[in-house]
């Protein structure tokens, strides 16, 4: 059969066919098979995501697709996030551009996220891809607004800037003329975020930019730029959809009057977020979009309180993704159950993370209103201070739909407030109810028995995050042995060790990658998993000095492993350690 | 979405037969019992024999679970013989504590890094209430937060005083802040605004200009008046 489609088909034919089919995971299964299909399938492939660059070398990449026009990398592990990942662990992305620079004269789009990337890695990009479309940094560092500028300078059509939650250096005083460099003829830009920039950017030349590009859609301003500005933009592209704004914390009459104006005169706009210390005064400006508002991020609005919250999302009907800071208290949540119908996603941040007592009434009974309340909610980030089995068991039932489930009850350990048990039930029915659940993150106060639940129920269960949990290796065994689809797991202060890693190690081959940190994995055993498992990369990372130079039982201080066909990496630095780390020695 | 490495790439034909998630764990015994000896100087045959043990200990939870290549055999009761493993946890939690800065682990609780440092950032320019609960103050600050503790109500709240350019607007606040806590009208109770100086002393809020008692509060208590 196989060989008969092979045949019959003209190449041609196949790779039009081959042309509709886009997800990844297909156009993977396709290439398995047979040998003319994985050919046309290879020559055909535009778009490759890489999950972890370290998984696979720029040279493998190209010579299997020698004609890709857009890349996705992923570099550090996701911990990194939370500052676990020492400065210097690496993800550079240059080999890539170098590569990619030779290879595909072509490429129109690079995507990467948690990578560090150079000012001149940026210049190569800008000068070596001609048809350069859409370059996105996501929580991305080593880069200035003179990459920025040289990307401005050169590419003349690009249309989606984007630096996320990137960290980006002021070299110098003019760091804020870097917009002035896209040429006075570019008008191409659609997307353009800079929220993360923390110096001043040029007002004259981003009034001018957005004035020239008729088919801005988004844009998504920085701190720096204040209220009274932002009404100018907003008269100079009425036809923005998504929106972030400034700061705002001044209320002037003037200023408000000018901006409600301004608002009113902006008919598509589906999506808000920024106001940086908003004075609840300028709210008001919003209400009359408020019905069209599908995605409101007002997670950096630290002066908006309940009240005001409360007045705001109750308008919005038809609202899809909320993030905000727990001001918003259980009131506001419950409002927001009331409202809005349309509710995907929710996330909950707080906003004194740090202090010890409660400075906002929110607990569980906010998120179990939202999941009675909002039939399509399907995923959650949610940080409060207490929980209960019988809430977990009431969210479980009411949103079997879930998909990513995520709940950080502040201190770590907290048990069930009302009866003083573990949490172990309450997330064992979420696992349970929630059939297609892909993302979960646990806290509060867990044994192994959670492990258990999840390892039975978790089937579908892609992404894990553990911290402070779990009472033995039984733990992480249920989890490695049980969740058929793990591809990532991570996991900080568990007393899991070398025997659920080494009885799973063929499970590790499966899966992208595992974090362990402050766990009780021996260095011994990383090197024999790193030995006996080729396709493995073991890295330990250890600020301390060599593991080696501890007792073989110490454990170490973070583990990273993952899958690989490269081989180790050339880049490590001092603090990682491999199994090779004590060969001199005659150990290994 | 992601590249299949173990699947799609050619360089992996060579190894075809080395196949993960195959049950058949005595096919590839050469390999199994090589990495089977660590862990005990176990001969491969007994290792089987675990092997099955493990597979009925965790049975009732393991149909359809795919047998995974175990480079030591999991034997079903953790840490059993594991003496070492109760002092790695104290090491681990010494560890721990060296991390531990006022009491908070590095990275817990999980909150981005950019996140963390737009609200620092804003309790920076906002000159935000410090831990103590008294209003800082610094040059050129377009908001100035003191903390609000209403009498018999545990959660204290933190308004910015900036906002407001009188003290009926600021009492206006007051009530729906608080008003779902306490019925301000209920049972003829009734309620005083005070507050805190620089000098420490409690006063009653209203008796100086507003201009005044912007320059010299410190924090704002609501005291119940007795009935």
């Amino acid at each position: 059969m196989k060989m008969m489609m092979g045949s019959s088909f003209p190449e041609e034919v196949l790779e039009h066919v081959f042309s509709f089919i886009e997800r990844d995971k297909d156009r993977n299964a396709i290439s398995t098979v047979c040998q003319s299909w994985y050919e046309i399938e290879r020559w055909s492939r535009r778009r490759v995501f890489v999950g972890n660059c370290y998984a696979v070398s720029p040279l493998i990449l190209i010579k299997r697709f020698p004609d890709v026009r857009c890349l996705e990398l992923k570099g550090k592990p996701h911990f990194a996030d939370f500052n676990l990942v020492p400065e210097g662990w690496g993800a550079y992305v240059s080999p890539w551009i170098a590569a990619a620079s030779t290879a595909y004269p072509w490429l129109e789009e690079i995507r990467l996220k948690r990578m560090v990337i150079s000012d001149d890695s940026l210049e190569l990009i800008s000068k070596s891809f001609k048809n350069f479309k859409v370059l996105v940094l996501s929580s991305c560092e080593g880069f200035s607004t003179e990459g920025l500028a040289a990307i401005a300078a050169n590419c003349r059509n690009l249309r989606e800037l984007d630096l996320r939650e990137s960290e980006v250096e002021d070299l110098n005083q003019s760091s804020g003329h870097w917009l002035s460099h896209f040429p006075d003829n570019y008008t191409s830009l659609v997307s353009l975020n800079i929220a993360c920039l923390n110096s001043e950017v040029s007002f004259t030349a981003l009034e001018r930019l957005v004035g020239r590009c008729p088919n801005l859609r988004t844009l998504r301003l920085n701190r720096a730029v204040p209220l009274d500005r932002l009404a100018i933009l907003l008269r100079r592209a009425p036809q923005l959809v998504e929106l972030g704004t400034g700061e705002a914390s001044d209320l002037r009459p003037d200023v408000f009057s000018n901006l409600s104006g301004a608002f009113s005169g902006c008919k598509e706009l589906k999506s808000l977020s920024g106001f940086w210390d908003v004075a609840p005064g300028y709210l008001p400006v919003v209400y009359p979009i408020c019905p069209r508002l599908t995605s409101l991020n007002l997670s950096y609005a630290a002066t908006i309180q309940s009240s005001d919250l409360i007045k705001l999302v109750s308008q919005c009907h038809n609202l899809q993704k909320l993030w905000v800071l727990d001001y918003i208290e259980d009131l506001g949540l419950e409002a927001l159950a009331a409202s809005c119908k349309d509710l995907r996603e929710l996330r909950v941040f707080p906003s004194e993370p740090f202090g010890a007592e409660p400075n906002v009434l929110l607990t569980e009974q906010g998120l179990v209103s939202v999941s009675e309340g909002c039939p399509k909610l399907h995923s959650v980030l949610y940080f409060c201070r207490q929980m209960s089995n019988d809430a977990l068991r009431t969210i479980a039932r009411n949103r079997p739909n879930m998909t990513r489930f995520r709940l950080c009850i502040i201190e770590p350990r907290t048990p069930d407030y009302l009866n003083h048990q573990s949490l172990d039930v309450g997330f064992g029915a979420i696992v349970e109810h929630c059939k297609d659940l892909r993302r979960l993150s646990l806290s509060g106060l867990l044994t192994d028995r959670v492990f258990e639940y999840i390892g039975t129920y978790g089937k579908k269960l892609e992404m894990l995050s553990v911290a402070f949990a779990g009472d033995s290796d039984l733990g992480l065994h249920h989890v490695l042995s049980g969740c058929e689809n793990l591809r990532k797991l991570e996991i900080r202060d568990c007393p899991f060790g070398d025997k659920a890693l080494l009885a799973n190690a063929a499970k590790l081959e499966t899966m992208r990658s595992l974090w362990m940190s402050s766990c009780s994995v021996s260095f011994g055993a990383c090197k024999l998993l790193g030995q006996k498992m080729p396709r493995l990369n073991v890295e330990v990372i250890d600020e301390r000095g060599p593991p080696g130079s501890r007792p073989e039982s110490c454990p170490v201080e973070k583990l990273y492993i993952y899958r690989t066909i490269s081989g180790q990496r050339f880049d490590m630095p001092g603090f990682v350690w491999t199994k090779d780390e004590n060969s001199a020695l005659g150990l290994s | 979405m992601e590249l299949q490495l173990a699947l799609a790439l050619p360089v992996h034909n060579s190894v075809k037969g080395f196949d993960l998630n195959d049950g058949d764990i005595e096919s590839k015994e050469p390999v199994a019992s090589q990495l089977w000896s660590y862990g005990g100087s176990l001969e491969s045959k007994k290792c089987l024999k675990n092997k099955r043990s493990s597979e009925e200990a965790f049975g009732k939870m393991g149909g359809g679970v795919p047998q995974t290549f175990p480079l030591m055999v999991w034997s079903g009761q953790p840490n059993e013989e594991d003496d070492r493993k109760g002092q790695n946890r104290k090491t681990s939690s010494i560890v721990n504590k060296n991390e531990v800065e006022e009491n908070h682990a590095v990275g817990w609780p999980p909150i981005k890094s950019w996140m963390k440092k737009q609200l620092h950032q804003q309790q920076q320019q906002g000159g935000r209430v410090k831990n103590d609960g008294v209003a800082e103050r610094s040059g050129g600050r377009n908001s100035l937060y003191v903390k609000v503790k209403m009498e018999g109500v545990a959660i204290a709240r933190k308004i910015d005083l900036r906002l407001f350019h009188s003290y009926q607007a600021l009492t206006n606040t007051l009530i729906s802040m608080f008003d779902k806590e306490q019925k301000f009208d209920k049972n003829g109770v009734s309620y005083t605004l005070t507050y805190q100086d620089k000098e420490g002393d409690w006063l009653l809020a209203g008796d100086v200009p507003w201009q005044t008692f912007i320059e010299s509060v410190q924090r704002l208590g609501i005291v119940r008046n007795g009935g």
